[in-house]
């Protein structure tokens, strides 16, 4: 409890962090680009948001598939929605469609002439930035792509800080011997090559995995390489913390070392850690573009930055629109990101901290 | 085995450390081993009687705080005796501890070090009960309350933090903590020596008027004889982990008979202009505790060193202000 508790410490650092403009709109801008990107199928999708049909009223978004058959067209498989607004409009029927400000999925080729190839950006067929090599939307790829990479950042940071923590933490309170071996096997741990297992364990999953789970793998193989330098933060700060003399004086009182590592020591430690994690997310977005740039990232046909770089660079002189776009977003992204942290950096600065004032 | 003799009139002791000894490993190389160790206390012995304050003074690193602390068990000594009312408490664990927590505790030099910056008064007060599972949460604020009011700060500190408080306030914040279990034996690690002279006087008086209150033993460690002169009934004086002398509160001063007891008194500043200053200056520095000088550990910088003294060991002899020194052991032979 006392973990979260706001104590004017921290309240005057919050404070600090709204004052530095620059990080704290970057902050609220990735904020609500979250929050919104977690209904983003509702900006984004071939699928309609209302379908008005012989006066009964779907909403296709989240709900299951809609054979063509349920609207009156002769075709079993899903309906295709922007084709069913051409149809209504076309037959001026009563009914209607409304179609999200961007109608087409990510994962859907719209190739106009039968053959896929890269189109321009072109606002009459609502493709804003027009289509990839194989005749995907751009901005559904991008926006998609975006959300799993923040998400896929956010969840990698979580796994490498519970585990760095706990296991840092324990080198440092427990020391001795368990101390020693522990930084010996992490020595070693952390001298394997993380992007050789990381092409080993890509060409040894089943194709029959579905894509969610070849993502988590990769979370997973991601997380198992990368948590080992989050415990030598942990491990100097606890051992430093451990030793201090509030510390002395609750085991005095008899305090139990649960209670000295839970309420004293992680809160003291866990505070400084805050300045990390916007880096620590940094970096694991440009590890993930990178690894989907060198195709060893999310499997496809998962929309990613990295796969679009790729594309891009492939096509710098016919389609330039979409190294453009992806490298953009790629630079937007990442400076926001670093603006909030550079602003939580500051904010939390303990040398500008002062406690006698 | 010599021992520091208790006043005549208490003849029962509360605390009794018999030849109590603290080595450090000291790690060495990649692989830790541990070759050499810190001799920070070598084979102290002392008692305390009930009520009673001993006065411990020695120069910085010769073990007093190590000594203070294996007292209060956040040590586990390497060997000897801490007995508290009869039970040696040198070797027990965590939870056959429990009950002798409550009643020896500890302050600390620095109190901005010693309060978690995180916690409010409210949350470092409450924490012995806590622990201790005393009472429920009223009883717990009634009892901080009250705890305030001894240490003489104002009821509405509940909810402030340390760094909202002076250095003084906040070691009373620091010895509330300590009388929060009602303890009978509280280890004074330097308690005013990080604090203003101006204030030291009245954290001190503080202590004088708890302890008359509660009937409270202290062991009070300082690094000069100034501070300890007017809370202790006896003094003790530690040279690199051992006791070389100890007496009666002011007959020491009179009546130093070692060496180093003697340098000590005579760096203390005279206000008498007439007084004609014979200042034993100590030359040299502190030999360090893992290679401790053989014989007599202080004949490095003894200004009345003998030959022998640097073979022979001095023990602390069995009288009334015994002392540890070969001027003495020779003269009765
Ligand atoms: N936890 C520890 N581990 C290893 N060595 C220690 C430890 N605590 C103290 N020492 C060593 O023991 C010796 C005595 O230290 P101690 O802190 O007891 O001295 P002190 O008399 O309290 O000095 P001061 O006046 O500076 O507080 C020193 O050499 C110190 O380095
Ligand atoms: S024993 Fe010798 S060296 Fe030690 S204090 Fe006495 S005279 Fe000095
Ligand atoms: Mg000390």
């Amino acid at each position: 409890m006392s973990l979260f508790k706001l104590n004017p410490q921290t309240a005057k650092k919050l404070r600090r962090f709204r004052e530095i403009k620059r990080g704290y709109y970057s902050f609220l801008i990735l904020a609500v680009f979250l929050l919104l990107s977690l209904t983003g199928e509702l900006f984004i999708n071939s699928k309609a948001l209302v379908v008005s049909y012989e006066g009964e009223i779907f909403f296709p978004t989240y709900s299951a598939f809609h054979p063509g058959t349920d609207f009156g067209l002769d075709y079993q498989y899903e309906t295709n929605y922007r084709q069913l607004k051409q149809h209504f409009t076309d037959t001026g029927s009563d009914n209607w469609v409304l179609m999200p400000p961007i109608p087409y999925s990510p994962f859907e080729n719209d190739a106009s002439t039968g053959i896929f190839r890269p189109e321009p950006p072109d606002a009459a067929k609502q493709h804003y930035l027009g289509t990839d090599t194989t005749s995907r939307d751009i901005l559904a790829r991008l926006f998609f792509g975006t959300r799993i990479a923040l998400v896929f950042a956010i969840g990698f940071m979580v796994a490498v800080y519970l585990i760095g923590v706990a296991v840092g933490c324990a080198m440092g309170y427990l020391g001795g011997m368990f101390d020693i071996i522990s930084q010996r096997l992490i020595e070693i741990w952390s001298n394997i090559p993380f992007l050789y297992m990381v092409i080993i364990v890509f060409s040894v999953i089943p194709d029959a995995f579905t894509i969610f789970s070849r993502i988590l793998i990769l979370l997973g193989v991601m997380v198992l390489f990368s948590w080992t330098s989050m415990t030598y933060y942990m491990r100097t700060e606890t051992y430093k913390e451990k030793s201090r003399d509030y510390v002395a004086a609750a085991r005095v009182l008899g305090a139990s070392n649960t209670r000295i590592v839970f309420r004293h020591i992680l809160p003291n430690v866990l505070s400084t850690l805050v300045t990390f994690m916007p880096f620590t997310i940094v970096a694991a977005i440009s590890a993930i573009t990178a690894l989907d740039f060198l195709g060893f990232g999310l499997p496809p046909p998962t929309p990613s930055l990295g796969e679009l770089l790729k594309q891009g660079t492939q096509t710098l002189r016919t389609a330039p629109w979409i190294v453009m776009s992806a490298f953009g977003t790629l630079v937007v992204l990442l400076t926001l990101v670093t603006f909030v942290g550079e602003a939580i950096r500051e904010s939390f600065d303990p040398k500008k901290f002062t406690l006698y004032k | 085995m010599s021992v520091i003799p208790l006043p005549k009139k208490q003849a029962e002791s509360l605390l009794r450390v018999r030849d109590l000894k603290m080595h450090f490993p000291v790690k060495e190389g990649i692989f830790m081993r541990t070759g050499k160790y810190n001799k920070a206390v070598d084979g102290v012995s002392l008692d305390i009687a009930p009520g009673e304050t001993l006065g411990l003074v020695g120069e910085s690193g010769c073990g007093k705080s190590t000594l203070g602390r294996c007292i209060a068990r956040l040590y586990q000594p390497t060997a000897g005796e801490i007995s508290f009312e009869g039970q040696d408490i040198a070797k027990l664990g965590r939870k056959p501890l429990m009950p002798f927590r409550r009643d020896i505790q500890m302050i600390f030099q620095d109190p901005m070090e010693s309060l978690n910056s995180r916690h409010t008064v409210a949350q470092i007060l409450e924490e012995p009960f806590q622990v201790h599972k005393i009472g429920n949460r009223e009883f717990r604020q009634k009892r901080v309350k009250e705890l305030l009011d001894l240490v003489g700060l104002p009821a509405r500190s509940v909810t402030r933090y340390p760094f909202e408080f002076s250095g003084g306030q906040r070691q009373r914040i620091g010895i509330a903590r300590s009388i929060a279990l009602n303890p009978k034996l509280i280890i004074c690690d330097e308690p005013v020596s990080a604090l203003d002279v101006s204030i030291q006087s009245q954290i001190l008086n503080l202590l004088i008027d708890l302890q008359k209150e509660f009937n409270l033993s202290y062991l009070f460690i300082a690094h000069d004889l100034a501070v300890v002169k007017h809370i202790s009934d006896r003094i003790a004086i530690m040279y690199l982990g051992k006791i070389v002398e100890s007496g009666v509160g002011e007959s020491i001063y009179r009546t130093a008979r070692h060496p180093y007891t003697q340098s000590l008194i005579s760096a203390i500043p005279v206000p008498d202009p007439h007084h004609v200053a014979h200042r034993q200056i100590l030359v040299g520095d502190v030999p360090s505790p893992i290679n401790p000088p053989s014989g007599c550990n202080f004949h490095t910088r003894c200004p009345q060193a003998m030959e022998i003294c640097s073979t022979v060991v001095p023990t602390l002899s069995d009288e009334t202000q015994p002392v540890s020194c070969l001027l003495y052991e020779a003269s009765k032979t």
